[in-house]
């Protein structure tokens, strides 16, 4: 289409150049308030959730009883939604140490970290319970799907008597690893001569960012890469074309029943990024529109998620909900061509985005 | 429900073929390039057209589409046999169908589908007498990379695979002896299940692997150190000594500045190459390509991630030039420098003006044939 070409050489707005300066949105600016507005607050978040259930936790192995395990399993979900909001966030401190790994390795696609984590309930193994060496240990031990499995899976009820003491100090020690990677993450993003001061301040002699545009792209690649990772991995993760071949047990969160929330949480995540970089208010006047279906999608998407909560499998056996699944899928598709090729087309940054992804 | 395909798709070629219907293989070869076809350097690349169909052409050295056949999925890499004088765009990961075009005489394109349980990597090479192909595919069950066999004399077929020794072969090429395979294991564990995922970086294991094609036995394998175990070597060439270079992409963390070329001394450890740090930077951690050009004695990666790409000395192994090029990614070697393609449609011929194509979507690789 040479109407984008066109566009892309009248309408530069994101290049910190691009005169005259009272038109053009910098992409300092953009970056600024995706930084300040979103990924900050959602990190602070994350750290503050990894750090109640930790204490909840704490509380569960001190004193075993099915109401402290009820609580364990409320923070827990309460987690899950505070990392399923910033874990499209892929670059920058979270790469760090092999974090995003260690917080979530998933999909685990041979069970090795099921088997991993059931073996070391079996032989109650001294070192999965020890601060220290666990952060050393296989990524799949020490994250989310192994304290989802603590709290959650075969034998998990023990947790509210004293048959679960193993079990707990072994969940106690995954959210104290957790807590401590989502607070160095939040104090990261924060550091004076860190990565966010990198992102916002890109130029000819930044490491990584040479000029404003390399910037946003990072930017706009966290609705590209994620949106394509909720739909083609999360999703059909677990939902098939045909509802015979449906596999339940592929969902992410499918023991603690937070699937749909999840998927409800990176929506939000994304909503609240869109709009706190106010990325929608530097595109054109005509390509406003862009911004405002952008908004209702995501609106349409967190609602059809949010209608689907409950265990897995019986949404997936319900055909009412099932739908607002299916209708989720076609939402984050929708999103993904609006903002992935027409969008980044206004921005004159389209293109790349496809040669970028590991080949 | 197009959000929400079939797991594992798979392509049939049949229906592929059916759908192309009948001569459309010569979408674009007006007889008055015909010549230039025959006569001149001509460059294959894979393309997106902004419609959103796929490609792979045939280039001029002024950066010219001269012919063009469509592809039922994105291509990547483009190999040629000089004997049957033919070429086969692989797919992407994880495509499963390569498509065999004959530039010249137009005929209606071969597809070749990757075994069961196998999709393709986007990389392979001919055998020097033609007779065989070998592509990087992956065992995907087993996350085990394989090298699949195909008889080009019989259309073909599959006829044996070989293991890489490795996870997520990428590039591969055929070293001077006309015997020897060598292999970028770049270490990354995919499944078609689950798209693009990459499911085992904090515990990838990346390797350099020669192996005899005539036998399948691995010759040599080498390793990075283990601090740069998420250095993923993916694209190599051989510079005018014969000495292959590679090139990686860097899976670790974002501030992390590793070396990102190397070379492979046959019989000797992986040697990475130090860069100044403004170069290094213009790479993004990502190198998309590779090229030596034995004229000019130079070897060029480029990064679309950086939008640049730099070019080595080869004897010295010291960077010589670096040069900004948005979304740069396809490089050949032409004259005493380089032709690169973009993914923002700009081509930039070795000497001249630079071409647009506002419609294209120039893919990762481009390689002189004929």
């Amino acid at each position: 289409m040479p109407k984008r070409f066109a566009l892309a050489l009248v309408l530069p707005l994101l290049l910190d150049a691009a005169p005259p300066a009272s038109a053009a949105v910098q992409a300092s600016d953009v970056i600024s308030r995706a930084v300040d507005g979103f990924i900050r607050p959602a990190y602070a978040a994350l750290s503050e959730n990894a750090a109640a259930m930790s204490g909840g936790m704490d509380a569960l192995c001190a004193k075993p009883s099915r109401q402290d395990l009820d609580a364990a399993r409320k923070d827990y979900a309460a987690l899950v939604g505070a990392w399923s909001k910033v874990e499209f966030i892929r670059f920058g401190p979270i790469t760090k140490d092999n974090r995003l790994e260690r917080i979530l390795f998933w999909p685990d696609r041979k069970s090795i970290g099921l088997r991993q984590v059931q073996a070391a309930l079996a032989s109650q193994d001294s070192t999965a319970t020890d601060p220290a060496s666990i952060a050393g240990k296989s990524v799949a031990m020490q994250g989310l799907g192994a304290l989802e499995f603590v709290l959650y899976g075969t034998g998990a009820d023990d947790l509210a008597g004293k048959a679960g003491t193993y079990r707990c100090a072994y969940g106690r020690t995954i959210a104290g690893n957790i807590e401590k990677m989502a607070a160095e993450v939040s104090v990261e993003w924060h550091a004076p001569d860190g990565f966010a001061t990198v992102w916002k301040q890109s130029g000819p002699d930044n490491a990584i960012y040479r000029d404003g545009n390399e910037a946003v792209t990072e930017l706009m690649g966290v609705f590209i890469d994620g949106l394509e990772m909720i739909r083609d991995v999360r999703v059909k993760g677990f939902l098939s074309a045909n509802p015979d071949d449906d596999r339940p047990k592929g969902a992410i969160y499918w023991r603690s029943t937070q699937t749909a929330a999840s998927l409800a949480a990176n929506l939000e995540g994304m909503a609240e990024l869109f709009k706190a970089s106010e990325l929608g208010e530097a595109l054109p006047p005509e390509a406003g529109w862009m911004a405002q279906s952008v908004d209702i999608l995501l609106t349409n998407g967190i609602a059809d998620a949010k209608a689907a909560s409950g265990p897995i499998k019986d949404v997936l056996a319900d055909p009412a909900r099932r739908a607002r699944l299916e209708h989720y899928a076609l939402v984050t598709s929708s999103l993904s061509a609006l903002i992935g090729t027409r969008m980044s087309a206004e921005f004159g940054l389209t293109a790349g985005f496809s040669s970028l992804d590991g080949d | 429900m197009t959000g929400l395909a079939a797991r594992t798709p798979l392509i049939d070629r049949r229906d592929f073929l059916k759908a192309a219907g009948a001569g459309f293989a010569a979408a674009l070869a007006p007889k008055a390039w015909a010549a230039t076809l025959a006569a001149d350097a001509v460059f294959a690349t894979a393309f997106v057209r902004r419609d959103g169909s796929f490609g792979a052409g045939i280039l001029s050295e002024e950066g010219k589409l001269l012919y063009a056949v469509k592809l039922p999925d994105r291509g990547h890499d483009v190999t040629f046999d000089p004997v049957s004088r033919r070429s086969v765009v692989f797919p992407r990961k994880p495509g499963t169908i390569a498509v065999v075009f004959d530039h010249m005489k137009q005929i209606e394109p071969l597809t070749i589908t990757s075994g069961q349980g196998r999709h393709f990597y986007g990389h392979g090479v001919f055998s020097p007498d033609g007779a065989l192909l070998y592509a990087t595919e992956n065992d995907f069950d087993n996350a085990a990379g394989m090298i699949g066999i195909y008889a080009a004399n019989d259309g073909f077929r599959r006829v044996g695979e070989f293991a890489t020794h490795g996870t997520g072969p990428h590039e591969m090429l055929l070293l001077g002896d006309g015997r020897t395979l060598a292999v970028a294991n770049g270490g990354i564990e995919t499944h078609p299940d689950y798209g693009k995922t990459k499911l085992n970086l904090a515990s990838m294991q990346p390797s350099y692997v020669l192996i005899d094609r005539l036998k399948g036995d691995l010759i040599e394998k080498h390793q990075l150190p283990a601090n740069l175990h998420q250095l993923s070597i993916r694209h190599m060439d051989a510079d005018q000594t014969g000495t292959v270079w590679f090139s990686c992409q860097y899976e670790g963390a974002t501030m992390d500045r590793p070396p990102l070329v190397g070379r492979a001394p046959r019989g000797e450890a992986l040697e990475l190459l130090e860069m100044p740090e403004t170069a290094l930077n213009s790479l993004h951690n990502y190198i998309g390509a590779m090229a030596a050009n034995h004229a000019a004695g130079t070897v060029a990666v480029s990064s679309p991630a950086g939008n640049s790409y730099v070019v080595f000395e080869a004897r010295s192994g010291k960077v010589v030039a670096a040069t900004d090029m948005t979304e740069v990614c396809g490089i050949a070697p032409d004259g005493s420098g380089y032709i690169a393609s973009a993914g923002t449609g700009r081509i930039q011929p070795a000497g001249g003006a630079p071409v647009m194509e506002p419609d294209f979507v120039w893919d990762n690789h481009m390689h002189r044939i004929g």
